[in-house]
């Protein structure tokens, strides 16, 4: 297989957008996806969400802006989607899916395109309107989503060779590991914690008797 | 000579940045530390609306015994009448907290004891709970409730008019020993029963029973809700009955309407404006709902329990917590405006609250275990606040606005004050000015209505470019349709 060409990546970005099954068939199995692309589209999600924390318009912001904090946006934002991966990576392993983690990352980064596409029309509009008019706006936002889960699901079936069923329910216990990694995460941090505190008072009772 | 001067210039620095000392006017006034609810539902510092301006206690009984106020009430003309339940009395202070009168025994126009027609005893006063003063009929309305009946007297002369007792045709099984009362416009008398859970009890003009009056709903628990639909009419009889909480304390607005309280924690509501068909419509337009402090606190995770509520004819209304001790202003669209007072032993706190009422632009609040009532001034801001909201309510605009500019002034962070400045401008069709403060005051709905005013202003400046612009658009998808028919024409 050779090295496939920028231009053909892009046109497969855009095939598995308006084709998906298609798409992410070519992306898994002939190799026509880009990590980098990935990356750069989950990086732009995370500064979108940034952006439209602060700039969404004032009727329909209900966010608190003298408490943002652009970092950790971007940080909360991208880390739920990697975790996502990770964890449907940890799954699908067991489940006999045929996915490697690439795919699994490349599926959910293109899927994010229709979502960045509606929250930017959806922050740059928000500022143009009145109350009674918001209404229409979340409607777009809303079919923007179930653009990205149609993507995501139909993604996740094509590479890993599922049937819906059974993408379905690989996707619950992926929630259910997601909830165990951040429990791992959080505990390893602590004991981290401990460890460091515990050698740093050593360090010091140490130097004092010196 | 140049060290001496240094050394001037120094003293007067100091001098110059020492911290100014925020005193009360007399000097000794007990400032309330207060505080108001943001859009978010974060608790933000604020000036008090209110401070301690008199305490009316032993000293100013003329050495009576006093064990308790457990309600008060004023007279347009500044009288304050105090109830100690527990000695049975009902004291006259005027509005700088002198004594006037203290009534227990009856009189009438003779200066003689009325006496009781059935029984042929003195007529005297048996720990009643509950005073109201009818100003339209000049009469003072004691609910007698150690003798299940309501004593009516002359409000002037404090001379005897007549005894209601428990109506012949009062139906229902609430016992008739009333507890607070209230009398509005058309004469009607609103009676509170305590544990009632049928109701204010209405009695017409002449004291014969007229209905029960408010229904408040209690709230219905899920797992109560789910055993309920499968127990069968047998286990049913046997369950704990979810009976309708009863309210504690009545007063009247300036528009004729009840309003009610109650403390029962099954209650879904905790202040009721009843209309007169007993339905609830307290408007709650503000930030929070009307339930006092949002979020519950305390090891015992406990709301907010109003024991009384005060309504100034222009609609702010004064409701009073019992468990924190905290009197909280809400003015007639249910903003909370500001929150103060505190449970404790200093003077100016609390330690059980039971009253609560206006004297004009001040508030009287008893307490039942400190054997005293405060009369509260309002402070500076509180004026302002006061001012602001009773102009608004009858629409002067003007007025309005000079009083909310001086609230924010007073306190930056005031949100309620920059809506209220840009309500006042939303009216002259200053949208731009609107639209500035309705955004300080995080007022999404009127900012909307602002901004469609403002939309409409540029359209119509700029209505030139706009229909260019939407010409050129036309233009354009027109142009590339016809490309591409020419196009697919060429094709075939």
């Amino acid at each position: 297989m050779g090295a496939v060409s920028k231009k053909e990546k892009l046109y497969y970005l855009k095939r598995a957008l308006f084709h998906p099954f298609d798409g992410f068939y070519e992306i898994r199995f002939r190799n026509k996806g880009s990590v980098g692309i990935a990356a750069i589209l989950l990086v732009l999600y995370g500064i979108l969400q940034c952006i439209s924390y602060q700039y969404t318009g004032f009727i329909v912001n209900e966010k608190p802006l003298h408490e943002m904090d652009s970092i950790s946006i971007f940080i909360s934002s991208i880390t739920i989607l990697l975790l996502l991966v990770v964890s449907n990576w940890t799954v699908t392993t067991l489940f006999n899916g045929k996915g490697k983690l690439k795919d699994i990352f490349i599926v959910v980064c293109y899927s994010l395109i229709p979502l960045i596409v509606v929250e930017s029309i959806y922050t740059f509009a928000s500022n143009f309107i009145i109350e009674e008019e918001a209404m229409i706006l979340s409607a777009i936002r809303w079919l923007g989503i179930a653009w990205m889960v149609f993507l995501i699901l139909g993604g996740l079936c094509v590479i890993h060779e599922y049937s819906f069923g059974l993408n379905l329910v690989t996707l619950v216990i992926t929630a259910v590991a997601a909830v165990i990694l951040v429990f791992l995460g959080v505990l390893f941090f602590t004991l981290m914690e401990r460890m460091i505190s515990f050698f740093s008072s050593v360090l010091e009772e140490f130097m004092r008797r010196m | 000579m140049k060290i001496k001067s240094a050394i001037l210039i120094l003293i007067i620095l100091v001098l110059a940045i020492e911290p100014a000392v925020i005193l009360a006017s007399d000097g000794k006034s007990y400032i309330y530390d207060g505080y108001i609810y943001d859009y978010w539902g974060d608790a933000l510092e604020s000036p008090a609306a209110f401070q301690l301006e008199c305490v009316i206690d032993e000293n100013s009984f003329g050495g009576m015994k006093v064990q308790g106020i457990n309600d008060v009430c004023t007279s347009k003309d500044g009288r304050i009448f105090l109830v100690d339940t527990l000695e049975s009395r009902i004291h006259v202070m005027n509005e700088d907290g002198e004594m006037i009168k203290s009534i227990k025994v009856i009189r009438d126009e003779n200066n003689k004891i009325v006496l009781d027609p059935i029984t042929g005893s003195q007529l005297v006063l048996t720990q009643p709970q509950g005073v109201f003063v009818h100003e339209k009929q000049h009469e003072l309305y004691i609910a007698d409730t150690g003798a299940n009946r309501v004593i009516v007297l002359n409000s002037d002369t404090y001379v005897h008019k007549r005894t209601i007792e428990k109506p012949e045709n009062m139906s229902g099984v609430s016992e008739f020993k009333p507890s607070k009362i209230a009398v509005d416009t058309s004469d009607r008398i609103y009676i509170v029963v305590q544990s009632s859970y049928e109701g204010i009890i209405e009695l017409n003009e002449d004291g014969t029973f007229s209905r029960y009056f408010g229904v408040n709903s209690p709230t219905v628990n899920l797992i109560d809700y789910f055993w309920k639909s499968i127990a069968s009419d047998e286990q049913k009889e046997k369950m704990k009955k979810n009976f309708a909480p009863a309210f504690n304390n009545v007063a009247l607005d300036g528009e004729g309407f009840i309003f009610a309280v109650t403390y029962d924690s099954a209650s879904q509501d905790s202040v009721f404006r009843l209309n007169s068909q007993g339905k609830n419509v307290l408007r709650e337009m503000g930030n929070t709902f009307v339930v006092g402090d949002i979020w519950s606190m305390g090891s015992k995770k406990e709301n907010s329990q109003f024991v009384d509520v005060a309504v100034t004819d222009y609609g702010t209304y004064a409701v009073i917590d019992r468990l924190k001790g905290r009197i909280f202003l809400y003015n007639f669209d249910g903003e909370l405006l500001n929150v103060f007072g505190s449970i404790g032993k200093l003077k100016g706190e609390f330690q059980i609250p039971s009253a609560i009422s206006w004297l004009n632009d001040k508030l009287v609040v008893s307490d039942s275990t400190l054997k005293c009532a405060y009369i509260l001034a309002p402070t500076q801001f509180g004026e302002a606040i006061l001012r602001a909201n009773e102009y608004y309510y009858y629409g002067k605009w003007d007025e309005a606005l000079g009083w909310f500019e001086k609230a924010v002034e007073l306190n930056a962070n005031y949100e309620i004050g920059y809506t209220g400045i840009g309500k006042n401008y939303l009216m002259k069709d200053d949208y731009k000015k609107a639209m500035y403060y309705f955004k300080l005051g995080n007022a999404k709905t009127y900012y909307s209505q602002a901004y469609n005013g403002r939309r409409a202003e540029v359209l119509k400046e700029n209505f030139w470019i706009v229909a260019v612009l939407f010409v050129i658009l036309i233009g354009v998808i027109v142009g590339s349709e016809i490309r591409y028919f020419k196009k697919k024409g060429g094709n075939t």
